[in-house]
């Protein structure tokens, strides 16, 4: 039987949620992707670049979830199993460089569901984007994620 | 120290990136970056889960896969450079597979007094196939500066 997929909740947003970094977790997401640049791992590194601290790699805004925001509330959501979904797309634009100790309020809306046939038959691409603010108010990033549902 | 890899002057349209070559991926990485991220999806942690959900197997997940994009610009251009990096994921990479992460730069331009460098990129398995495609754009310092 074919899967539908919930389109009612284009346009939804989750509610917003803070993170802050922590020096160990930029650590453990730099050794996990076997990235081992010393201005991600070594603080005395850290100190003494141009930004005073050890900065996290460009992805690791992808740690930044809510359990109120995460996947598996977009798949109930959409009502979805998580068996039927795919990473598509992702995008980060990066205004500053992350540094440890900071603190972030993310916004995660869906912006756009369309449905396409694809190889392997029908499927549905749900489009997410999070922003990413500090404590002063200004935009530090933007994630933009494509979940790919086979229907 | 210096943290300037490359500089704006000697970059060019056509320019190739060196390649960065990561794996063979074996299943205590997908375990590790499930940690690091968050990600506990156990279609790329549970072998029985994946074959059950028709993925013929554990797979990595993408984000790891642009992890290696993401580290392959910044060992060229650079730690703190990367403006915007975007990525379509194309195949699966299964465990034991290479992955080759390459690029090409296609556009330089000034903006915002950043002078920043478009590349293509893209990663591909140990049989040439593209498993990852996308853009990258990056801010880096001149030598004027």
């Amino acid at each position: 039987m074919a899967v539908q997929v919930n389109r009612s909740v284009i346009g939804k947003e989750y509610p917003a949620y803070v993170v802050t970094v922590e020096r160990g977790k930029i650590k453990e997401f730099a050794r996990a992707i076997g990235d081992l640049n010393q201005h991600y791992l070594d603080d005395a590194v850290g100190r003494a670049s141009p930004w005073g601290d050890v900065i996290a790699p460009p992805t690791f805004p992808i740690t930044f979830r809510d359990e109120r925001a995460d996947a598996e509330t977009l798949l109930h959501d959409l009502g979805v199993d998580i068996s039927r979904v795919l990473h598509g797309e992702q995008e980060f634009e990066v205004h500053r460089p992350i540094r440890p100790g900071e603190t972030f309020t993310c916004r995660t809306r869906i912006v756009d569901i369309h449905e396409k046939a694809g190889r392997s038959g029908p499927m549905a691409f749900v489009r997410r984007e999070t922003s990413i603010v500090d404590r002063a108010g200004d935009l530090v990033g933007t994630m933009r994620h494509t979940t790919v549902v086979r229907l | 120290m210096r943290y300037a890899k490359v500089h704006f002057e000697d970059v060019q349209v056509g320019d190739e990136m060196p390649a960065l070559v990561k794996g063979p991926i074996r299943q205590i990485q997908l375990t590790r970056y499930a940690g690091a991220s968050g990600d506990f999806n156990p279609i790329h942690q549970d072998p029985e889960f994946a074959q059950a959900a028709g993925m013929g197997g554990v797979f990595a997940h993408g984000m790891l896969s642009m992890g290696f994009v993401a580290q392959s610009v910044t060992d060229w251009l650079g730690v703190g450079t990367v403006r915007k990096l975007g990525v379509r994921f194309t195949a699966l990479v299964r465990l034991k597979d290479v992955v080759t992460c390459r690029g090409r730069v296609v556009g330089t331009s000034e903006k915002n007094g950043e002078r920043l460098v478009e590349l293509e990129v893209w990663a591909e398995n140990q049989r040439g196939e593209k498993v990852v495609t996308g853009r990258a754009t990056a801010a880096i310092p001149s030598r004027l500066d």
